[in-house]
């Protein structure tokens, strides 16, 4: 039986940790970070998230001079209610405890 | 803990070439994604971590370009839907056509014939020459294969490839001592070999889950192994069911095991050929 999309453990703990600030904007590198996840696999969820609309993506100005402009992240509307119904219809055994927190994002 | 130092440095330059690398791997188009992630590689507290961040950008790449592929409208519809059939058929009969024509050049300069055998006057007096031409002409058939893009024929150009050099080195290492027992090793082996390309085949070309991140796509050595273990069980299982006369041949044994990893091995190679072309974007899927 085919899996359901967006129901595997990196997917849940990504739609997770969006869904504790859903109006707040995420760094990938921050996001990378708190769910233990690497970039290799949180970019291609991340990609898509946003194809299926339920990210949405900015690109913003750098804290720091002569850095590169940073894409950031948040739910949609659309995107939140169906990352709820997702996490609470998910087996437990398919939700991933992070193991990594590192305060404050980048 | 911050790996200062030359070891550090070295992992930052190596990570800004690699990012430099994947970029041009990418479609000026489609670098979005890639962009972003290289622009929070700049938040690695050393070259150690920036390097660890760049790598993710490997399997970045690929699912860029997947769905690059996928979301590509298909040129020119009949000539896309025939062109590969046309380049498939192409490949392997040319191959058969020049293997056959090279056979028959031989026997006639060798004053030999095909059906003896290894009888007296049987084209296996010769074993090295006509060995030489069986397996020579399929490694080229596979080599046209690649180069015309054609990857079924390609993959059944590896089978061939390994049936005959396994076969020759059978031959050459027992003899043919009697014609049943060598046919069930044949068949045997050509089972095998199919079952290996096929299953790497598998391997390489289906998309393992939706992150890609499956330990079968992280590990392909490993994937293509178990494939060619599998493939040896299969062929020795379905040969045990005709003749058990085979199972005792420790020889036999190890032509069919090393026709299914060998096979696997090579399918694995011709899918690594197929992935690097369709980084470039020039691959055409068949």
């Amino acid at each position: 039986m085919p899996r359901l999309p967006n129901t595997s453990p990196q997917t849940l703990s990504v739609l997770e940790l969006l869904l504790e600030s859903p109006r707040s904007w995420h760094y990938g590198y921050a996001l990378s970070q708190l769910t233990g996840l690497k970039s290799g696999t949180l970019y291609p969820i991340l990609m898509r998230l946003a194809d299926q609309g339920w990210l949405e993506t900015r690109w913003t100005e750098p804290e720091q001079p002569g850095r590169p402009p940073r894409h950031t992240y948040r739910l949609t509307g659309e995107g939140a209610k169906a990352a709820r119904t997702t996490l609470a219809e998910a087996p437990p055994s398919r939700m991933t405890r992070r193991l990594v927190f590192v305060p404050g994002s980048r | 803990m911050p790996m200062h130092g030359f070891l550090g440095r070295l992992a930052d330059a190596l990570a800004r070439q690699l990012l430099s690398w994947l970029h041009r791997r990418v479609e000026p188009g489609s670098r979005e994604w890639l962009d972003a992630l290289t622009a929070e590689s700049e938040c690695a507290d050393d070259g150690w971590q920036r390097l660890r961040w760049v790598l993710g950008g490997v399997p970045l790449v690929w699912t860029i370009n997947k769905r690059r592929r996928m979301n590509e409208p298909t040129r020119g519809t009949m000539r896309a839907r025939i062109a590969p059939g046309v380049a498939n058929i192409a490949a392997i009969a040319g191959g058969h056509a020049v293997i056959i024509q090279a056979i028959d050049v031989a026997t006639h300069f060798f004053r030999c014939h095909l059906l003896f055998g290894n009888q007296p006057g049987g084209c296996q007096d010769h074993p090295f020459v006509f060995a030489s031409i069986a397996i020579g002409g399929a490694v080229l058939g596979m080599i046209v294969a690649l180069a015309l893009r054609a990857r079924f024929a390609a993959y059944w150009w590896a089978v061939i490839s390994v049936f005959n050099t396994v076969g020759s080195v059978w031959y050459l290492r027992s003899g043919i001592v009697d014609l049943p027992r060598y046919g069930a090793t044949q068949s045997a082996m050509l089972m095998a070999a199919t079952f290996g390309a096929v299953l790497v085949a598998i391997v390489r070309e289906t998309p393992w889950t939706e992150t890609g991140a499956s330990f079968l796509s992280r590990h392909r050595i490993t994937a293509h192994l178990i494939a060619g273990t599998i493939s040896f069980a299969m062929a020795d299982f379905l040969i045990r069911m005709h003749d058990r006369h085979l199972v005792a041949d420790t020889v036999s044994h190890y032509a069919v095991l090393g026709s299914a990893m060998f096979a696997a091995i090579l399918a694995g190679l011709i899918g690594r050929h197929g992935s690097r072309r369709s980084a470039k974007g020039t691959i055409v899927r068949l």
